[in-house]
């Protein structure tokens, strides 16, 4: 829909044009309406975001400590096997928990931020049916439980480094933005599969089950060093590598072990993103109609 | 009808959906494909798609209210969805200018665990206020409600009514410069109902444009100035409220006329498969039955039918009759044998009572002590009606003054429509049948000065 907003949303002189749209949209018009209708709708934005975060922690009251304690368990599991020697992650060079829990944070981190956006507006089909927000806002107030799930994550972290008595780089203070290339990658497939699954609801779920796969060929719970040239291709020109690695090896060793590549991702995920923004201005106005 | 002060104005504004949800995703996934290509989608319709909403123009100004009525299906929801930016129209355009509050929206967004004064917030932000906004409304938002003490309590354990009530505070109170309502006025008790009325016409005199879908004429009547009445997606009338409500009720009884009849013909294929089937299909006759409990039925003596409903000038066969019309019914009567002391009843059934009225031959003054066997054409003219604007069925029967039982009945021999009047507004209740005509004076004690003026 070409939907033109002129002035503040909240004003009273604002002017709605809701028409027909046509078939030309360009990338760069795409990508400055979604920034324009999230800055113009941010009140709203930050309301719902903050609800559903304080909404997360509310249903929790029962216990704090369940919250840590599950990514916890989590990991006990790997570490399980890893001790019986039945998964073997490779020369790591420091304690594997630490390995293994921050892997399985920048994954669970990547697949929330493409899952939340995904369903955002599935989940939130009442608000999409009944008022006039901006569609991306709803897409983006996904992101409210990641944040949460990365608070409780930088918690559960601090005990995992305690426990093994060890302090992170100096470098570790660089670890959020290390991460934001992850959660824009997953943002940009989610925001893809927003549009596609609205309509064609198993699509999601076909796309989340395909990339669970890919988990094997990314440095999540082992070092992806195959033997097999295939495999070692696949890693190799599989972005999440670098995206899972690097942000791990800055925080703990303080290094990035490949810039190049982890360059590249970032471009890549980059690419994703406005891909995923662009799809989703283009077609979004076909979601509602068949949420 | 273009000027300048308008606050919301739409011009053939055209929407189309998919029958079924298979053909809605098929074509949602080619939708897709077309766009990602660059291509625009077709602004005709495709197999099985209809238009929900066709070529639909009007504006509001600021201070007015617009009613849109019209019966299930007909696309005002659809409509207020896209003036409220829900759905992208797929021809025209919609404007409004300032703040839009829509009631459809009221309760959007509540998140149960939260309590009521933190749900007031992101209602309020989903309505474009501000938090400063909000904390300055607040006590009134609770006020009018009437949470009291309640807003700190979750809304989770919130009656449906308390939800309702804090819903439509906030969408009220938020002070839009265009109000959205979809049949939202019947929530709560009646002081509360009377609040939201005053309330949305106080908004109205300050200045809001509004407009209101609703089935209820009497809503529609006491906010509204102008309306539009739609039917399967298009305009039919669009003016002063009191002709759309007219048409509305119109449109109302001509469905309940065509759904009495396909219901009777339902139940009369379903009552004739089981009787064909006790009786193995002897005869492609039409079967009376000789006992009561059907449409049609009788002793057999006596036989009518052709009953017809027809305009009493021209002797044309009609079905719709303006208010007040004579009626001139026609029937072809078979006597199978000379009957004595014959009576020929019409009865008349509204949409909710029965026998509403009875016209018989001996009570109109006219006695037939001996009618010979033989075929009869039948003429009633029923002079002054006072039908009120509704669906009407009539019954007719045959019997003798000594005869206990009849010798032919039928229920649903021919079913009409009375029409609203141009020149008197018939709105007060839609379950009364009669009009009738009557004197009203309101004097005023002290002074003897008579109050009123007549309608104009």
């Amino acid at each position: 829909m070409a939907t033109d907003f002129q002035g503040d949303l909240r004003s009273r002189t604002v002017v709605r044009t809701y028409t027909a749209m046509g078939p030309s949209l360009s990338p760069l018009t795409s990508l400055r309406m979604a920034f324009g209708e999230l800055y113009w709708s941010r009140h709203v934005v930050w309301h719902l975001f903050r609800r559903d975060f304080v909404v997360g922690f509310r249903q929790k009251l029962l216990g704090y400590l369940w919250i840590v304690l599950v990514p916890l368990i989590g990991i006990a599991s790997f570490v399980f096997m890893q001790s019986t020697g039945i998964l073997n992650p490779g020369d790591i060079g420091y304690p594997y928990p630490v390995f293994v829990f921050i892997g399985t944070t920048l994954w669970a981190i990547f697949m929330t931020a493409m899952g939340n956006v995904a369903n955002g507006l599935i989940g939130n089909t009442d608000l999409v049916m009944r008022t006039n927000i901006p569609k991306i806002g709803l897409a983006v107030t996904g992101l409210a439980p990641l944040s949460y799930s990365v608070l409780v994550g930088f918690v559960v972290l601090a005990i995992v480094m305690m426990t093994v008595r060890m302090l992170p780089s100096a470098w570790a203070v660089l670890y959020p933005f290390a991460i934001l290339p992850i959660i824009l990658l997953g943002v940009g497939m989610g925001l893809i599969l927003s549009v596609v699954g609205a309509v064609a609801r198993d699509v999601t779920g076909m796309a989340t089950t395909v990339i669970n796969l890919v988990m094997y060929v990314t440095p999540v719970i082992y070092e992806t060093k195959f033997e097999h040239p295939v495999l070692q291709f696949i890693v190799l020109w599989n972005p999440l590598t670098y995206l899972v690695d690097t942000p791990r090896s800055l925080f703990v060793l303080g290094r990035v072990p490949n810039p190049l590549g982890f360059t590249l991702s970032t471009i890549f995920a980059l690419v994703v993103f406005c891909v995923g923004i662009h799809a989703f201005y283009i077609i979004k106005d076909k979601v509602s109609e068949r949420l | 009808m273009t000027s300048k002060d308008w606050a919301i104005r739409a011009e053939g504004v055209s929407k189309k959906f998919g029958l079924t949800l298979r053909q809605s995703m098929n074509y949602g996934l080619r939708d897709i494909g077309a766009r990602l290509l660059g291509r625009s989608n077709s602004e005709t319709l495709r197999e099985g798609e209809f238009w929900a909403v066709n070529d639909a123009s009007f504006e509001v100004r600021g201070g007015q209210a617009l009613g849109i009525m019209g019966v299930n299906g007909s696309g005002k929801t659809t409509l207020l969805r896209i003036l409220n930016g829900v759905y992208a129209p797929d021809r025209g355009m919609v404007q409004m200018k300032g703040r839009v509050g829509a009631l459809i929206a009221a309760g959007a967004g509540f998140a149960p665990m939260l309590t009521g004064r933190e749900n007031v917030y992101v209602n309020g932000a989903l309505l474009g206020l501000s938090t400063r906004e909000i904390d300055g409304l607040m006590d009134e938002i609770v006020a009018f409600a009437e949470l009291g003490q309640f807003i700190d309590l979750p809304v989770k354990n919130y009656s449906s009514g308390m939800y309702v009530r804090l819903g439509f505070a906030i969408a009220a109170l938020s002070r839009p410069d265009v109000l959205l309502m979809d049949e939202v006025l019947a929530v709560g008790d009646m002081n509360f109902q009377k609040k939201c009325y005053d309330h949305i016409l106080r908004l109205k005199r300050d200045g809001a444009a509004i407009i209101l879908v609703s089935h209820s004429p009497g809503a529609i009547w006491s906010v509204c100035d102008r309306g539009l009445f739609m039917d399967k997606g298009k305009v039919l009338v669009e003016g002063p409220v009191e002709d759309v409500i007219r048409a509305y009720d119109d449109q109302n009884s001509r469905n309940a006329k065509t759904s009495a009849a396909q219901f009777e013909i339902a139940a009369g294929t379903h009552a004739g498969k089981i009787e064909s089937d006790n009786e193995a299909g002897t005869s492609a006759e039409e079967v009376i039955p000789n006992s009561y409990g059907h449409n049609k039925g009788g002793t057999g003596d006596a036989i009518c039918t052709n009953v017809v409903l027809r305009d009493v000038g021209t002797e044309q066969p009609k079905e719709e009759f303006g208010f007040g019309e004579p009626i001139l019914i026609t029937a072809d009567v078979e006597l199978k044998e000379t009957q004595e002391d014959l009576l020929i009843r019409f009865t008349v059934d509204a949409v909710h009572y029965r026998f509403i009225v009875t016209v018989d031959n001996y009570e109109q003054g006219l006695e037939w002590k001996r009618v010979e066997a033989g075929r009869y054409s039948l003429r009633v003219v029923m002079k002054d009606p006072n039908f009120r604007p509704g669906a009407y069925t009539f019954n007719m029967g045959i019997s003798r003054k000594t005869v206990g039982v009849h010798l032919f009945y039928w229920f649903g021999a021919a079913r009409m429509v009375v029409l609203h009047p141009s020149d008197k507004f018939l709105y007060s209740d839609n379950n009364a049948i009669m009009f009738i005509n009557s004197d009203f004076a309101l004097e005023a004690v002290a002074s003897g000065s008579i109050v009123g003026a007549p309608v104009a």
